[in-house]
């Protein structure tokens, strides 16, 4: 992997902006965003959302869902243990449950698919590409 | 008091002999910012110091604070008593500092330090016991004449769990005997919760702790937490004032502050009464602090207490002018526990966390690009990070705690906004802007922090200043030309036209 390059050094009250081979860091008096590029934010809407991630590597304590079942956005999918506390996965959409691709007890990778979450139900266009910890840019 | 002290000569105040640690050698058996923080202590003392590093934190700036580092492999392995004991004997340490969290309150650890002949910088083991353990701390608590919180204490099963939500009324907290820190506990509000709740406490229990065993309170609310700070000696204890630490999410403190706004001066004389009591007949050694409940009628209940250093130690600190390590070490070897001078002005500390509100505060990670902190009159900064630092998802997900100072709590409150908004971290989504959210908002100006307040209020996600949409605009533009040529960005404010040559 790539170094990022310092773009502007550290600067107090001003904006200091550092790229990495995904993207592009900015922080200004009080905040910081990750800045992906149009194309990788796209893609990762299409294809993130379309699954439950691991938000962080853990442990699955529950698989809440079956192959094949309807759920609803926000219910319940699976409950991943962390930093010895447990989070609760919810569907990011409705939808019907394909593949599941972790058992109770698994140890999970950030970022591995752990459910992937098939057609869309009618009704739930229009998510905004929420999902990569920063903003699109228009 | 003997009125006599004319003809009493007036001694000058004894001074600490400097050669005193003479001999001690210590093992801070902890990482990240409070190992940072104990190790700078012990520097200041003079005393000889030792780290202890997982394989992937070599580099780590707890280890570059240490004159000597340990390898112990995998990051669970801060958990293993018996390889920490081995390394101590190794390097000839004579007392190990824990820290808070793994195993700062694990009395078996206490005790095997101990049979090693090294001394455990802390409580004893038997004081541990008994105060670690939510069903022995009430009992001792009661045995004090101090009040707690309505509850049933043998809720082992579905079926105790649910007698004693309906005994003492819902909403009740389920919540592991066997430990804090808010794991293994869980709100019931409604009767068809119950048994969700119970399981996932249990799991939580038995992962975290070890120990199953789970004890049923009356949900309290709204409540404040407040806090006493003790030190004792074995013998006698000592208040060292309290803390105020109600803004709290998932049972985690997010802003700590000292004195509380919520507590009259009968109530703060009562906690801190309780708080020495308590700590005397625990015979409590070292460092703790007796945590209580002010429910809404002003009453206050304890809640438990915490047999360790705390993370929120600093507010004290910067309260009293006084180093709570220091007093730590000291008692360890013997010295006499401090005369803790009357609490000035008013101290905040915010705990910056690798989590991401945006995400519903999951945890975040990745390697800190960009760096800095400010250095402003009253702030302090205790960080575990530099630049470079990879962020593991393995470990605590606190990254720092910036605590203000101020003449009163509107200083302080100011002052620690200007810290949290010059700093600059980059590569690691953290809750910066949420800390600066609730230290603006009106809740908080006006002191109406309670347990429930950060929960109940929404988080709105920050606006994104248009310069900052523009400048990640042109860096993602100019990305191909930029790498191309080596040269740095054109369009940043440091660049050829202010006179700065592009790097080589």
């Amino acid at each position: 992997m790539s170094r990022p390059t310092a773009v502007s050094p550290p600067r107090p009250g001003r904006l200091v902006v550092v790229r990495t081979p995904r993207g592009v860091w900015v922080g200004w008096r009080g905040g910081a965003k990750f800045f992906a590029p149009v194309a990788a934010e796209a893609a990762a809407a299409a294809t993130a959302h379309e699954d439950v991630r691991a938000p962080m590597t853990g442990r699955i304590v529950k698989v809440a869902v079956a192959a094949g079942e309807k759920v609803a956005k926000d219910d319940l999918v699976v409950i991943l243990e962390a930093m010895k506390m447990e989070y609760r996965l919810t569907a990011p959409r409705a939808g019907t449950i394909g593949e599941i691709r972790c058992r109770n007890g698994d140890l999970v990778d950030l970022g591995a698919t752990l459910v992937v979450l098939e057609a869309r139900a009618e009704g739930s266009h229009g998510e905004g590409a929420d999902d990569s910890g920063g903003g699109a840019l228009p | 008091m003997v009125k006599k002290t004319s003809r009493v000569r007036k001694e000058p105040t004894p001074r600490r002999p400097p050669e005193s640690h003479a001999g001690m050698k210590v093992l801070v058996a902890n990482r990240g910012e409070i190992a940072c923080r104990i190790l700078k202590t012990l520097r200041e003392m003079g005393i000889p110091s030792v780290a202890i590093h997982a394989d992937v934190e070599s580099e780590a700036p707890h280890v570059m604070l240490a004159d000597e580092a340990v390898p112990i492999g995998e990051p669970n392995n801060y958990l293993d008593a018996g390889l920490i004991v081995r390394a101590c004997r190794a390097r000839g340490v004579t007392a190990v500092h824990p820290g808070y969290g793994y195993l700062s309150q694990n009395a078996g650890f206490a005790r095997a330090c101990g049979e090693a002949g090294i001394t455990f910088i802390g409580p004893s083991p038997e004081t541990m016991e008994v105060l670690g353990d939510k069903r022995a701390a009430r009992r001792a608590a009661e045995e004090c004449g101090v009040p707690v919180v309505p509850g049933e204490l043998e809720c082992d099963t579905l079926e105790a769990v649910r007698a004693a939500a309906a005994g003492v009324g819902l909403p009740v907290l389920i919540k592991a005997a066997g430990g804090g820190g808010g794991k293994g506990m869980r709100l019931v509000r409604r009767r068809e919760e119950i048994a969700e709740a119970f399981a996932a406490a249990r799991r939580e229990a038995v992962s975290s702790f070890a120990d199953g065993r789970l004890v049923v309170e009356k949900f309290v609310s709204p409540a404040r937490h407040v806090e006493v700070q003790v030190l004792g000696d074995g013998r006698n204890a000592v208040a060292l004032g309290e803390r105020e630490c109600s803004l709290q999410r998932r049972y985690q403190k997010v802003i700590e502050e000292g004195p509380s706004t919520g507590v009259t001066d009968t109530t703060r004389r009562a906690l801190l009464a309780a708080a020495v009591r308590l700590a005397r007949h625990a015979r409590y050694t070292s460092a703790g602090t007796v945590e209580f409940l002010i429910g809404p009628d002003g009453a206050h209940h304890f809640l438990e207490v915490n047999t360790r250093l705390q993370v929120e130690h600093p507010v004290t600190e910067a309260l009293l002018g006084l180093d709570i390590v220091r007093a730590q070490v000291e008692i360890a070897r013997g010295g006499a526990l401090p005369q803790p001078p009357p609490p000035r002005g008013h101290a905040i500390e915010a705990r910056l966390y690798a989590e991401d509100p945006a995400r519903g505060f999951l945890p975040t990670g990745g390697r800190v690009l960009s760096l800095d902190w400010p250095h402003h009159p009253g702030v302090r900064i205790d960080s575990g990070i530099r630049q470079e630092s990879e962020v593991l998802p393995f470990f605590d997900p606190l990254l720092a705690k910036l605590i203000a100072w101020g003449e009163d709590r509107e200083q302080a409150r100011r002052r620690l906004i200007e810290a949290l908004r010059e700093m600059t971290l980059l590569g690691v989504v953290t809750n910066q802007a949420f800390l600066l959210q609730v230290l603006t908002s009106d809740l908080f100006v006006e002191g109406r922090t309670f347990t429930t307040t950060l929960e109940s209020t929404p988080w709105r996600e920050p606006e994104v200043p248009e310069e900052a949409r523009e400048a990640a605009r042109r860096a993602l533009a100019s990305r191909t030309r930029i790498d191309g040529t080596g040269h740095a960005d054109p369009y940043s404010p440091w660049d050829p036209a202010e006179g700065r040559g592009a790097p080589a």
